[in-house]
Formats: structure tokens, C-alpha cells, sequence
């Protein structure tokens, strides 16, 4: 079949980011015409992707544009060989080795945990892309408690089985997260009231824990810093709660073979509904047709017709060009050994997640391990993700502070690399038509709750009377008699497809 | 509920646009050849179960939604694919020359061990035959792989190509089955797995 493209499309799309593919999906799903666009030739934009061992360095070598998303980035080969090796060590693990496995590595730029009643998780089930994606669940959540690596107690048989905390210990964190699953029911709950406006570790200060469980709520569970209100650390504390003892030991998912699996997610329905998908493509210039207010977006030598588009950072020339910001620094990490003791790494060591803090908790970075057991890497080696929010334009200075506490013993690191995710600044919305809406690309956060709700409302701009990803049917509700298609079964489906299919019947008539 | 099959295999329909990857899969799982609205519903797989040797199996075959037009296939569809129909128009000289593009796509994205067949599709035309059937078989051969000549229009060979498949990957799986050694996988995330708010407190009363 030939490269002919449609010349008019209801929505154009550029860049394949979890944001835009989230918004394409939604479009296509109910029944808008859309093209989704990248100028890369993978998937992910410039910030989402996941990659092989080999294109990761080839990206960090990339020579940096004024539009580039990934800049500053550099990596190192460390010499293991010289490495004492415990007895029962695997094969040496030498650049050669694991260059020749590059393919088997799905490295994130952009790498996240999923809460397991979050709003991705949520969303993915309700709309049905969750049959597109497997999850593993998140072995251990972690601590830094004086620079040992501890797991935190997550479920109720955690708090009583670990040997990290005393029976009173046991008794006060029990007690404590009682409490907060308890808040918000009870509105005239003396002790809530009391705390209304103040900071959550005051709150926790009250509750006299002692400075080991303090540290296990602050770093691990509610997630919270030195000036995080009453208010937050509770709900952060419900959210932590509200996703245990659904899928695994821990309240977090991580997505099998890497993040950058999820907006191909996204893409997979968009394009199961008639969505069109071009990669390495372009767009040249986009103006604006004054009869018919539609966009003329040209596409290497040709003209398209949009009704609306909506463009990832750097996807599409825009004047005046938004300064870009350094917005993540980010390491990653390849070691012949995971991280922390046995115990948090029975059977070779699985996904683990670790919250770290520095300057007095005013700072904080997320640690994710990654063994073969994720997908993202082969087997016998472990992938470190940190990521904090950029301070400066220097990654390695700012990760410093973190990497320092967990790989002052690791001598078995083969490979470090760094680099820092740069976002536009936000975009004068007047600067624009009314049909060109823009993403954001990605801010720190755990899960993706940031970026669901920027596509939601870029999405409810576009479409303001119409269902944000609704269910999209099972197969086996689709039956289909005999050869005649009219005969399509459509009671089992979705009201609104069925209306679509109506529509589309009408047209044919019409036309006829 | 009792799992009502013995074995779940997930298939892959691969190759060029208008080659009728889409018809082979209403062909088998309909019987049916009509397919003017599936990009309005969304149809992005079909099951059908099948038996073999007294057990019960379900296929669950996957089509590309379009992304193959240029070549923007979500590594997604690969992930977990134990069986690959690549399909070819005998009748499109060029889709013939891509199967060798499309193999080469496969063993980037799909895991090592995947079951692969060949099939020269529309093979009711054969006044219009660019692709003779011992070229197929030639390159069958080169790729250790099955191969045969279908039409879903007619109804040629589509049910066999998709027993003989089945039927390869039921023996592998079950000599990895003796050898004690099943695939690992993650979980699958189910509408029915969410719980009631206060299920963190009701999980045990020990305290």
C-alpha cells in the first residue's frame, strides 16, 4: 500500500510522549480522526522513551539543540575486573558482555512506580488499555535508616513480622497508621483538628513515634519533607494505604519491560480505532487557514488539514521558541549486585524502591532497582534509576548528595551515566491559536497523576462534551454472524460506540 | 470461575498492509469476510478455542490496528507473542520482498523462542500470481519455518495454518512443561481485583 496519507484529519498529534499518546487515544476512541506524528523514530518523545544499552549512549552523545529535551548527559565504564568477586559471583561482567546484551536492556529516561489504586491504574483499567501492559509488583519499598538499607513494613503482617522494630515500635506505627486510615471519616476527630494548617512532622512529633518510625512515615510511606502540611502527609499517608493488598506486598506496580511500554499503550488504541501512525516525520510550519480556521500543518512537502493539534515540547516549530529549563537530573545505573542485604533481595533481588533525603529533608530523590524480574534488564544485572529535581544544570553535582548515601561500598557498578530532562517553560497560552494546545513534558512526581490531568484537560478543551477514554469493548463482545456486517451484534457494546456505528451507517446511506 | 481452556497462546498476524491479515483473522475466529467497520468498534484481537489432542486451547490472535502502513508496530504487540503468522499477497510481488524486512522486525522485538509460519494469502487469484508457490516454500526453508498457501476469500487452508501453529507451540510448551521450567511473567491488571476502601484494616486481626 502506498504512503498516501488522508489530507484532513480531525486532530494532528506530534510526539509520541505518554501525555500526547494519552490525548490521541482519547480522540481516536471517540471517533475523531486523528494522526499522531514523532520527528524521533521510536516512540516516547523526547522524554519518555525507553532504550537499548546502545541508543542510550548514542542519545547521551547527541549533539544538544535549543529544543532538545535530554541534555548534559555523559556516561562512564567502570573497570570490574579488578573487582574481588564472593565465591558464588556470576560470570565477569565486562563491557563486551553487556554491550553484546544491549537489546535485552530497556533503560528509561522517565522512569516511575504506579500506585496500585492511582490514577493510571485506574484509568488504564477503566478504559480497558490495561490488556496492552503487565506489571510487576514492587518487591520491597525501602529506607535509608543511618546508611543501612531497610525494607518498610507495608502490610499489617509486615509491621508484625519485621525485625527492624521493636514490639513497641510495632505498636506505635500501628497505631499511627490506624489513624490516618481513620482520617477524614470522623470530621469532629479531636486529634485532626488540633493539627489543621500545621506541618505533618509536628503531627507525627505528637504521636510520640519514635525517630525510626518517623523516618520509615517521612521517607517511605507518606513521602513527605520537613514543610509538608498536616493535611498532606495524611492523604499522602490514605494513598500510600488505600493501594496495599491489591497486587503484590507493596502499594506500587512498575510496568514490565520499562515505562516507555505505556504510551505505546495509549498508541495501540488510538490506532485499534482508526488512528494513523507515521514516526520520523516532522512538521515543518503550521499555520493558519483564515476561511476555514483550520490548521495547515505541512509535513515534509506535504499539507495537511487539522481541525485542532497538539504538540509535545520541541515536536513543532513555534515563535517565538519557548526557553527550555532543566526540570530532572537523572542517573542510571548498571551493577553486578543489587542494593541492600539478602533479605530485600530474595531470589537474586527483584523491583525495589527507595526514597532518599538530603539537607535536612529538604531535598529528596526516588531510587528504582530494576533486576531481570522487571524485563528492563538481563539477568544477573541491576539497574539503578535515581531522580531528583534539577537544582542545577550539573546532574552529577546534583545527584551527589543521594549517591553518595547508597554506593559508598558498591565497587560493582559497570556503568553510570547522567544527564538532565529539560521542559519548556510554560507556554504564553495567548501565543497561540485557540486550536494549537501544547504538553508540558514530564515534572517530578511518583506515578503519573500530573500528566493524566493535563491530558484531561487539554483533552476536555478539544472535546468538552465527550467521556475521557471510556471503555473500549472486549473482543468477545464484538459477534459478528455470517458475511454481512449489518448483522454485527451490537447489543454487548459500548452505548457510545454503538451510536458511532449508527453515525457511520447514516453517512453510508447518505452517500448512497 | 474454572479456567475453561487447558492452554492460552497468543498469536501475531505480521506483514504488509492490504496483504488481508485482518480477513485470515475474521476467516478463522467468524468465519465470516467482511470487515468494512472494525476500526469503528476497535477490534484489536479475536479469540477462538480450539481442541488438540483432548485439550481445550485458546487462541488469541492479535492484529497490527494499521501500524504496519509505516512500520510504527508498538514493541507492546510483540511482548508475550508465542506464535507469528507473517503474511504475504501472492499477488504483491513487494510484500513477498518484506516478509525478510518483517522477520528481521521480529528478532529485534519478539522473544527468541517464538513459533513463526509463513502464509501467501489470496492464492484465489491465481491469474494475478506475482509470487510463485515455490518461491514461498524456498524462503520457508531458509527461515526454518512452516508454510503455506491460503485464502481467506475462499476459505483455502486459513483453519490449517492456524491448527499447525497452535499445535507447534502446544509441543514446545509442553516439552518446557516437563522440563520443569514455565515461562515468568507480571500480572495482568483486572477490573475485578479492586477492593473495598477499609481492606487494609480487614486483612487480619492479629495487634
Amino acid at each position: 500500500m502506498s504512503d498516501e496519507l488522508p489530507e484532513a484529519f480531525d486532530l494532528v498529534v506530534m510526539g509520541t510522549g505518554f501525555t500526547e499518546s494519552c490525548i490521541a487515544a482519547a480522540a481516536s476512541r471517540i471517533g475523531k480522526t486523528v494522526l499522531h506524528l514523532d520527528k524521533n523514530e521510536y516512540y516516547g518523545g523526547d522524554s519518555w522513551g525507553s532504550f537499548s544499552l546502545d541508543a542510550l549512549c548514542s542519545l547521551l552523545e547527541k549533539e544538544v539543540s535549543e529544543s532538545s529535551a535530554l541534555r548534559n548527559g555523559s556516561y562512564t565504564w567502570h573497570n570490574v575486573a579488578a573487582v574481588d568477586w564472593d565465591t558464588d559471583a556470576p560470570a565477569v561482567w565486562t563491557r563486551e558482555a553487556i554491550l553484546a546484551k544491549s537489546r535485552r536492556f530497556n533503560l528509561d529516561l522517565c522512569p516511575r512506580v504506579l500506585y496500585a489504586a492511582g490514577e493510571l491504574v485506574q484509568l488504564l483499567i477503566r478504559s480497558n488499555i490495561c490488556r496492552y501492559a503487565e506489571f510487576r509488583a514492587v518487591d520491597h519499598v525501602c529506607m535509608n535508616n543511618n546508611g543501612e538499607i531497610l525494607s518498610v513494613p507495608c502490610s499489617r503482617s509486615d509491621v508484625f513480622n519485621t525485625k527492624i522494630l521493636t514490639m513497641v515500635e510495632k505498636r506505635l506505627l500501628m497505631k499511627f497508621l490506624m489513624a490516618c486510615n481513620d482520617y477524614g471519616e470522623d470530621k469532629c476527630n479531636e486529634d485532626s483538628l488540633a493539627f489543621r494548617g500545621r506541618s505533618f512532622v509536628e503531627y507525627l512529633q505528637a504521636q510520640r513515634v519514635t525517630e525510626k518510625i518517623a523516618s520509615c512515615v517521612m521517607q517511605s510511606i507518606a513521602m513527605c519533607g520537613p514543610n509538608s502540611t498536616f493535611e498532606e502527609g495524611m492523604q499522602r499517608t490514605q494513598r500510600f494505604l488505600s493501594s496495599l493488598g491489591r497486587y503484590g506486598n507493596t502499594p506500587f506496580l512498575f510496568p514490565m519491560y520499562g515505562c516507555g511500554e505505556l504510551p505505546q499503550c495509549f498508541c495501540r488504541l488510538c490506532a485499534v480505532f482508526g488512528g494513523i501512525y507515521c514516526l520520523k516525520r516532522s512538521v515543518d510550519a503550521v499555520s493558519m487557514d483564515s476561511q476555514s480556521q483550520e490548521l495547515l500543518v505541512s509535513c515534509e512537502g506535504k499539507t495537511l488539514r487539522a481541525k485542532h493539534l497538539v504538540s509535545g515540547p520541541g515536536q513543532v516549530p513555534i515563535n517565538p521558541v519557548t526557553p527550555m529549563r532543566p526540570n530532572i537530573s537523572r542517573g542510571l545505573f548498571i551493577s553486578c549486585s543489587p542494593l541492600g542485604n539478602e533479605e530485600i533481595n530474595k531470589g537474586g533481588g527483584g523491583v525495589n524502591l527507595l526514597r532518599l533525603l538530603a539537607d535536612g529533608g529538604t531535598r529528596e530523590a526516588i531510587v528504582i532497582q530494576l533486576s531481570h524480574y522487571s524485563g528492563a534488564c538481563p539477568e544477573g544485572l541491576y539497574i539503578f534509576h535515581i531522580t531528583t529535581p534539577a537544582q542545577s544544570e550539573d546532574p552529577i553535582a546534583d545527584l551527589a548528595p543521594f549517591t553518595s548515601q547508597i554506593f559508598q561500598n558498591i565497587s560493582q557498578i559497570v556503568f553510570s551515566s547522567h544527564f538532565t530532562l529539560y521542559s519548556p517553560q510554560s507556554v504564553e497560552a495567548n501565543a497561540l491559536p485557540l486550536s494549537i494546545h501544547c504538553t508540558s513534558g514530564p515534572i517530578y512526581e511518583i506515578d503519573y497523576d500530573a500528566a493524566i490531568s493535563e491530558a484531561h484537560r487539554i483533552f476536555k478543551e478539544l472535546y468538552p462534551n465527550e467521556e475521557f477514554l471510556p471503555r473500549a469493548p472486549d473482543p468477545e463482545e464484538i459477534v459478528i454472524d455470517g458475511e454481512d456486517p449489518s448483522a454485527l451484534n451490537e447489543h454487548s457494546l459500548p452505548e457510545d460506540l454503538r451510536a458511532q456505528l449508527h453515525d457511520m451507517e447514516l453517512n453510508s446511506t447518505e452517500n448512497q | 470461575m474454572a479456567k475453561t481452556y487447558d492452554y492460552l497462546f497468543k498469536l501475531l498476524l505480521i506483514g504488509d498492509s492490504g496483504v488481508g491479515k485482518t480477513c485470515i483473522l475474521f476467516r478463522f475466529s467468524e468465519d465470516a469476510f467482511n470487515t468494512t467497520f472494525i476500526s469503528t468498534i476497535g477490534i484489536d484481537f479475536k479469540i477462538r478455542t480450539i481442541e488438540l489432542d483432548n485439550k481445550k486451547i485458546k487462541l488469541q490472535i492479535w492484529d497490527t490496528a494499521g501500524q504496519e502502513r509505516f512500520r510504527t508496530i508498538t514493541t507492546a504487540y510483540y511482548r508475550g507473542a508465542m506464535g507469528i503468522m507473517l503474511v504475504y499477497d501472492i499477488t504483491q510481488e513487494k510484500s513477498f520482498e518484506n516478509i525478510k524486512n518483517w522477520i528481521r522486525n521480529i528478532e529485534e522485538n519478539a522473544s527468541a523462542d517464538v513459533e513463526k509460519m509463513l502464509l501467501g494469502n489470496k492464492c484465489e487469484l491465481n491469474d494475478k500470481r506475482q509470487v510463485s508457490k515455490e518461491r514461498g516454500e524456498q524462503l520457508a526453508i531458509e527461515y526454518g519455518i512452516k508454510f503455506m498457501e491460503t485464502s481467506a476469500k475462499a476459505s483455502i487452508n486459513v483453519e490449517e495454518a492456524f491448527l499447525t501453529l497452535a499445535s507447534d507451540i502446544k509441543a514446545k510448551t509442553e516439552k518446557r512443561m516437563e522440563a520443569n521450567n514455565p515461562p515468568k511473567g507480571g500480572h495482568q491488571l483486572k477490573l475485578t481485583e479492586s477492593r473495598p476502601k477499609d481492606s487494609w484494616l480487614s486483612r487480619c486481626s492479629l495487634l
